[in-house]
This record gives structure tokens, C-alpha cells and sequence, in this order.
């Protein structure tokens, strides 16, 4: 069985935004502008928090990219009223934008505020459309969106795999933000192959969930305590 | 027997029951006789020999059951159907389907006591207004019998007597 | 023995059924103004896409569901209290249950909109339906909001029902005037079609009255699950402050507290606006007003014991958002709620002289706005911090939503208007059943008796 995973390692992360970025190019994510962004309505599915730690001068800042953590008991798949998100067999947790209705619910749900919503139908400026994702669809108002994984690229790389009669090799699928990682902080892969590098992380001693404490059981895993 | 209505109207209950129990002492079949009233009478005038029924906690009962099941199987058989998992939770949720069917108790309770009500008052009714109906507005007790047109005089003559004395 | 009951007092709750009354008329076309800005509001939303409501991130639900939970709480004043009523056979209730029951009534169903005007993508709304069809879609058992609309379903077909069944004998007294005095008039046809050729056998009542009954013991529990349930959709959720045990009972006495707050304010006004301060006396509302103290005791312990447990458990992300209600962005909402809420119904309401129409009136208006701002903090107040304290998030309405909160209490006043111009507000059978009991007990009482008339 395959059970999708990432890794991210703060220790390497220098907060550049360029997942942020990446994220936003592969999957269609709308920019809302100024006004809207102002009024807390920026659509980030990859987002880089940061933290101060220390007081001034003697001053550290930290920096945490969060997105979707694809949890295994996941807080928002039982509230929806119309299964527009639920748990795929590979776990990964689905949006099926065509469902959902926009009760919102979900994103009250999330412990971690990574669901967001198109309160308006998306705009592209010129020339901007032209770099639209076919891959993805372009998601109507009033429709709940969040990370996927990049799910368009696991499965261009599993229907190679079928075609040429073999299964996924570890590292062939590279999510947008990972790929786009300077520092190489974000690794993906299957955490249920003991011998992929994602699951090697996983299983070291620097390897933490974000909110531990909810039992979530997220499939992202922060590694931090290093330097 | 010629369709003659005979109507009286009494101002109190006490006054219908002696016209009721002269009826009844006359031969005169329950089902011939109508009481009507604009306050609930029933334990206290009705036409002598006939009987109150109603089958409602026990419909109602009926109901409450056909809901609970209904709506149970509603949500367990269609879970099964179309498994979708989600948050890692087992398909049917025993909790939630719980809730859901206290409501199908709720909703086949109401619906059949509703239903029952209906059918045992015989509503929507289309029987004609009669002359005196008025009087039920003015929260007079009004009693019709069914009778011949000869006989209508006599009676209506002698109820009323009774009644006043 | 006993006379007739119908008294001359009935005019008064008649009078608005077949003449003109320009008080009336001007409230009905002020508050059908008021709807008309709720569905132009709602309009203006659909058109131009949920987005211009307040909302955002990360307080994603704003004013509607606030509304939403408001009204349904509203909704518990009738069917519930007057089931209890029933239920405990309580003499005082005759002239009460019918207005009260309204008020559930066109609450519920103001109530039961808001999710439908929330909704990101409303038209299609029906895939909570569980319709079969090509597509394919099945709502989720599992979500609360599922249970919202089964018990939201059920309670408003339950409170219908309980409205139009003790209604049938008092349209039938009035067809049976209207017949004699103008019997080709609309309204009169509009009554005998209402009526349903209701006759007033003894089997007729025997059966209605076993039927009321049935359905007085059905209803408590349902309207209990209700606000039991429009908890459970905070409850369910692992936020802070919303993931508590305590929430299902506390929304359901907040839920009656409101519900009396409305039911005092509405009495009020309809023995003002009606003169019907035969029915509406002063006995009835000293005994509600007793309830109505007897329920803002217990809410105020609901929300020492909620705000007592969160502040001492000391949870991190708990005492964010506790602490924003009690001293920091909210607590001018808080202390609000607590001085109308609490403090003032405790100055009045011990009283034997502020339980007067007018006194428990203005309490009522006090809690009503009081029960507002707490849903109010819970939704709001929660959702603007979130665990992660990167993502706190600033919510305030727009001109939509305050026009649709607006326009909802316009519709309200609209329907009980209609309502008023369509039935008694005052249940004529029930009241001169009571007369008859009391009569029977005590036979000097027969005053305001009509003139005797008989025979065929």
C-alpha cells in the first residue's frame, strides 16, 4: 500500500517563498490583489509562518512552511455534509470541488487554517492565464480549495509507472514545492516504503508533527532541533 | 326514511344531555344523531350509545418505529453502499446514525399522529353547513337528528320541552 | 351548569381577522419593506459571489451563522414552552400557546434560511438532500450540519403541525360566523377552505385532543435535539472554546431564554396593538415572568461554569480566545451580554413589579440583544484565533450581512403580521375550554354571558 508523506526540514528552511511561489504557478491558485489579500482573503495553499524566538538583540527567526498536512483522522472530512473532502485509499485527503456546496465548515475544522476559500470567482491578469496548469482546474466561487500534494504529479508518474510495468520509484514524484526548494528542505514520498528517503526521515529522532497534541496524524513531518 | 335534519341548539351542555338521553330513550340510533360544539364536549355530551375510539398513542407508536427503521437503514444501507472514508473513521458511524435516527423517531411520530387525526375526524370533510351552524360560534352545543319529515315536529316539540324544564 | 364562553372579549381577537386596521396594515408594509432589502441583500450576494459579506479568513462563518443560530434559538419559545405547558397542564397557558407557537413557527423558518443564504454555492444546496440521482451525490450522515437539517426538518414540520392542529376548530368557529354574515366574501372561502369541514363531533375532538397531546410529548424531545444539534456544530469541532461538553444543554437553555425574551416582547406588543389584555393579563405574565427568571438564573450558571472551566483548565490556545472575550478585542461584547443578560433581569424580574407586561418586556429586549452578541463571541470570537497564532484574522460585516440581519427580523414581523390578519392570535376553543373547567367549578362565575338562544 502506498501512503503518501512529506518532510520538511526547518533547520534547512531560509524562508525564501519560493514554494509559496511554485505552489501557486502548478496549481492554479488564484491572486485575490491588494484589497482582498488586506482583508485576510490571500490564497496560499503553501504558506511560510514565521517566528520570533529570543528577544531583541539576541533575536532568531524561524521560519515554518505549512500547508495542507493531510491528516490521517483528518478534522475536516467528517463535518462536510457532502463528502467534498474525504480520505483517498493512498491517504491523501481529497477536495472534490465539484461537491462542495461552501458551508465552510472544514476550514472552521482545521486546526491548522490551511483550507482556504474562493469567495470570488478567480481572475487572471493578462498575461497570466496563458501559464494556467491544464493539468488542474480552475476552481469556481464558492468552492473550498487547499494542498493537494500535487496530485496531477502523482498521477502523471503513476500512469508512466503502469505503462512501463513497474511501480513509482522513490524520488521520480518531485511536488511543485519541493522541486522549487533552494535549500532542499522538502522531500516527498511514500512513508509506507520503508526504504524511501521520506519514510529514513521520519523515523529520526529530529522528526515532529505540527500539533501533535490533537492526534491528527498528519502525513507532513517537520524535522527540527538541529543547529 | 325521508333525509330530514332536525336541529336544536342548546346554550349549555347540561341542556343537550337531557335531549340526548330523551333521543336515546325514543329508540333513536346513535349514528342518526350529530352533537357539535365549539369547546371539546366529548366526556361530557354525547349521543347516547355511541363510542369515543382512538387508536393514537398506538399509531403514533407505529409511526415512531417505521421512522426510526427507516431513517437507520437510510443512512447504514447507503453508507455501505458507496464507502467513502473519511477522517479514518469506520463507514458507519453508530454515534451520528444515532442522532439521525432519534429524528426519524421524531418525524414518523409527528407525521402519523398527524395522519391519524385527520383520518379518524374525517377531515377534509365536505358535508354542508347547516342552518343553525352559527350557533356552534357562539359556543352553543347543537344537536341534528336524522329523521322523518312528519315525525320532526313532534320531537323537536318534545326535545326542546325536556330541555327547558 | 354552564353557559356558553364566548364572550364579548373575542371581538377583540377577531376584529383584526375580517376588518381594516391600519395599524396593521402600516406594520406589514414597513416590515415588507424590510423584506424586500433581505432579498435584495441576499440577491446583490448571489450575483456578485459570497465574497461581499464580511467573512474571511480565518473567521469563515460571520453574522449568518450567528442569525442562523439566533433564530433557531428564538424558535424555542413556542412549541417548546407551549408543550411544557400542555404537557403539565397548566391552566394560565390557554391564551399563551397559540402566539407562541407562531413565533417558533416563522422563527424556524427565518432560522432555517440562514444556512441556505451561508452557503458559498447555494443553488446547489440539494446535494444535503438525500435524493437519489445519475450524479450520483450522497450527503455525509456523519457531519453535524446533517443533522441540522434533519432536525431542522423535523422540528418545523413538527411545530407546523402543532400550530395547524389546535387551529382547525377555531377556523371553524370562525366559518361558521363569517357563513352567516358575509358568505360570499374571499375571506370567508379562505376559512371554510382552512377549516377542513371541521364539525366539533365528540369524536372529532376526542381524536384531536389525543393527537395534540401525542404530539406535545414528541415535540419537547425534538426541540431539545435541535439546539442540542446547532451546538453540536461548534461542539464537534476541535476549536477553542467551541470543543465542550457543556455546549449542548447550554444552547438549549440559552436557546428557551431567548424564546421567552421574544415570546415577553411579542405579548407585550399584541396586548398593546390588539387590546386583549383579557387574555394577555397580568397573571400570565407574572407567571412567565417566573420562567423567564428561572431561565436567566440558569443561563447566567452555564456561562459562569463554561467561562470558570475554560479559565482554569488554562489551555494555551483556550486562553487565547478566552482571554480576547473577558478583557481584550471583545469585551465590550462580553460585558454587554453579561449586564443584559444577567445584571438587569436580576434587578427586575425577583420582583412582583417587574414582572409587569412592561418590565418584562424591556427585559426581554435586553436579552434579546444579549443572546445575539453570545453567539455572536462564540462564533466569531473562536474562529478569529486559531491555533497557529500566524493566521488570526479580523472579521467585521458588510452592508450584506447587516442588511439580511436587518431584513430577517423584517420578515418576522411580515409573516406574525399575516398571521394576525389570518387567525386568532388568542386560541378561541382552548380559552373557552377553560372558562367551562372553571365554571364548572365554581357555577357563581357566569358572568359576560351572550344572550340565550335555541331551537330550531
Amino acid at each position: 500500500m502506498t501512503r503518501w508523506g512529506m518532510a520538511i526540514d526547518t533547520d534547512r528552511c531560509t524562508g525564501c517563498g519560493a514554494c509559496a511561489v511554485a505552489c501557486h504557478a502548478e496549481n492554479n491558485i488564484q491572486t485575490v490583489g491588494e484589497v482582498e489579500a488586506a482583508k485576510g482573503r490571500a490564497m496560499h495553499w503553501m504558506r511560510v509562518e514565521r517566528y520570533y524566538e529570543g528577544v531583541f538583540p539576541d533575536i532568531k527567526v524561524r521560519f515554518q512552511p505549512v500547508m495542507c498536512q493531510q491528516c490521517g483522522h483528518a478534522p475536516c472530512e467528517p463535518v462536510c455534509p457532502v463528502y467534498a473532502t474525504y480520505r483517498t485509499p493512498e491517504g491523501l485527503n481529497a477536495m472534490v470541488y465539484a461537491r462542495c456546496i461552501g458551508t465552510r465548515y472544514c476550514a472552521n475544522n482545521c486546526p491548522y487554517t490551511t483550507r482556504y476559500f474562493n469567495w470570488f470567482a478567480p481572475e487572471f491578469d493578462a498575461p497570466l492565464e496563458r501559464q494556467l496548469n491544464p493539468s488542474v482546474s480552475v476552481r469556481p466561487a464558492g468552492v473550498m480549495e487547499k494542498c493537494t500534494f500535487c496530485v496531477q504529479r502523482i498521477q502523471e508518474s503513476q500512469e508512466l509507472a503502469d505503462q512501463e510495468e513497474r511501480t513509482v520509484r522513490d524520488g521520480e514524484i518531485q511536488t511543485a514545492c519541493s522541486q522549487s526548494c533552494p535549500a532542499k528542505a522538502i522531500t516527498f514520498g511514500d512513508m509506507d516504503d520503508p526504504a524511501s528517503t521520506v519514510a529514513l526521515i521520519a523515523r529520526t529522532e529530529r522528526a515532529t508533527h505540527l500539533l501533535e497534541d490533537l492526534s491528527t496524524e498528519p502525513s507532513v513531518i517537520y524535522l527540527r532541533g538541529g543547529r | 326514511m325521508a333525509d330530514g335534519l332536525l336541529h336544536a341548539a342548546f346554550r349549555t351542555s347540561a341542556e343537550a344531555r337531557v335531549a340526548l338521553n330523551r333521543l336515546g330513550q325514543d329508540g333513536v340510533a346513535p349514528n342518526d344523531v350529530e352533537v357539535r360544539s365549539s369547546v371539546p364536549l366529548e366526556h361530557d355530551v354525547i349521543p347516547v350509545g355511541s363510542k369515543l375510539r382512538s387508536k393514537i398513542p398506538w399509531t403514533s407508536l407505529a409511526g415512531a418505529t417505521l421512522g426510526g427503521t427507516a431513517f437507520f437503514m437510510m443512512v447504514k444501507l447507503t453508507s455501505e453502499a458507496y464507502p467513502l472514508p473519511t477522517g479514518g473513521q469506520p463507514i458507519v458511524g453508530l454515534p451520528p446514525t444515532g442522532v439521525i435516527t432519534f429524528e426519524g423517531v421524531a418525524i414518523g411520530a409527528v407525521l402519523t399522529t398527524v395522519a391519524t387525526v385527520l383520518l379518524e375526524c374525517g377531515l377534509p370533510g365536505l358535508k354542508k353547513a347547516g342552518p343553525l351552524d352559527h350557533h356552534i360560534a357562539l359556543d352553543h352545543v347543537l344537536v341534528s337528528v336524522k329523521c322523518d319529515e312528519g315525525a320532526s315536529t313532534a320531537w323537536a316539540a318534545q326535545a326542546v320541552e325536556t330541555a327547558r324544564s | 351548569m354552564s353557559g356558553p364562553a364566548a364572550s364579548v372579549h373575542e371581538e377583540a381577537l377577531l376584529k383584526p381577522l375580517s376588518s381594516f386596521r391600519p395599524k396593521l396594515f402600516v406594520g406589514s408594509l414597513l416590515t415588507g419593506l424590510l423584506v424586500v432589502l433581505l432579498f435584495y441583500a441576499w440577491g446583490y450576494q448571489i450575483a456578485n459571489d459570497i465574497g461581499v459579506a464580511g467573512i474571511t479568513r480565518p473567521v469563515f462563518w460571520g453574522f449568518y451563522i450567528v442569525n442562523f443560530v439566533f433564530w433557531i434559538g428564538i424558535s424555542h419559545a413556542g412549541t417548546l414552552i407551549s408543550a411544557i405547558l400542555r404537557v403539565t397542564q397548566a391552566e394560565w397557558r390557554r391564551p399563551v400557546t397559540r402566539c407562541a407557537e407562531a413565533i417558533t413557527t416563522f422563527a424556524l423558518m427565518i432560522g432555517g434560511l440562514f444556512p441556505l443564504i451561508h452557503l458559498g454555492r447555494p443553488w446547489i444546496f440539494w446535494y444535503m438532500v438525500p435524493i437519489p440521482t445519475e450524479r450520483g451525490i450522497w450527503p455525509n450522515f456523519r457531519s453535524p450540519l446533517m443533522w441540522d437539517v434533519l432536525a431542522i426538518t423535523t422540528y418545523l414540520i413538527g411545530s407546523v403541525m402543532y400550530l395547524l392542529l389546535p387551529m382547525i376548530p377555531d377556523f371553524a368557529i370562525i366559518r361558521d360566523r363569517m357563513m352567516r354574515e358575509n358568505p360570499k366574501s374571499l375571506k370567508s372561502l379562505f376559512f371554510r377552505v382552512a377549516a377542513l369541514g371541521w364539525r366539533g363531533t365528540p369524536q372529532q375532538w376526542f381524536s384531536l385532543e389525543a393527537g395534540i397531546k401525542t404530539m406535545a410529548v414528541v415535540i419537547i424531545p425534538v426541540a431539545v435535539s435541535v439546539h442540542t444539534i446547532v451546538s453540536w456544530d461548534f461542539a464537534m469541532a476541535i476549536q477553542p472554546m467551541w470543543h465542550s461538553t457543556i455546549f449542548g444543554p447550554y444552547f438549549v437553555v440559552g436557546a428557551i431564554y431567548s424564546g421567552v425574551a421574544v415570546l415577553m416582547l411579542a405579548m407585550y406588543l399584541l396586548r398593546k396593538g390588539l387590546g386583549i389584555q383579557e387574555y394577555l393579563s397580568d397573571k400570565v405574565f407574572n407567571n412567565l415572568g417566573l420562567m423567564f427568571l428561572a431561565f436567566a438564573m440558569l443561563w447566567s450558571y452555564f456561562t459562569f461554569a463554561e467561562h470558570l472551566t475554560v479559565w482554569y483548565g488554562n489551555e494555551h490556545a483556550e486562553r487565547m480566545v478566552f482571554d480576547e472575550r473577558i478583557s481584550g478585542r471583545f469585551s465590550g461584547f462580553f460585558w454587554t451580554m453579561i449586564v443584559v443578560n444577567t445584571i438587569i433581569p436580576f434587578l427586575i424580574l425577583p420582583f412582583k413589579w417587574g414582572r409587569k407586561p412592561l418590565g418584562t418586556a424591556i427585559v426581554g429586549f435586553g436579552v434579546l440583544i444579549g443572546m445575539w452578541i453570545e453567539r455572536y463571541l462564540i462564533v466569531v470570537g473562536t474562529l478569529s484565533f486559531p491555533r497557529l497564532t500566524y493566521t488570526e484574522g479580523f472579521y467585521s460585516p458588510t452592508w450584506v450581512e447587516v442588511g439580511i440581519l436587518v431584513g430577517s427580523v423584517g420578515l418576522f414581523g411580515f409573516l406574525y403580521f399575516t398571521f394576525i390578519q389570518l387567525a386568532p392570535i388568542v386560541s378561541l376553543w382552548e380559552v373557552r375550554e377553560g372558562e367551562h373547567i372553571k365554571n364548572r367549578k365554581e357555577p357563581a362565575h357566569q358572568a359576560a354571558l351572550h344572550p340565550a338562544s335555541e331551537e330550531a
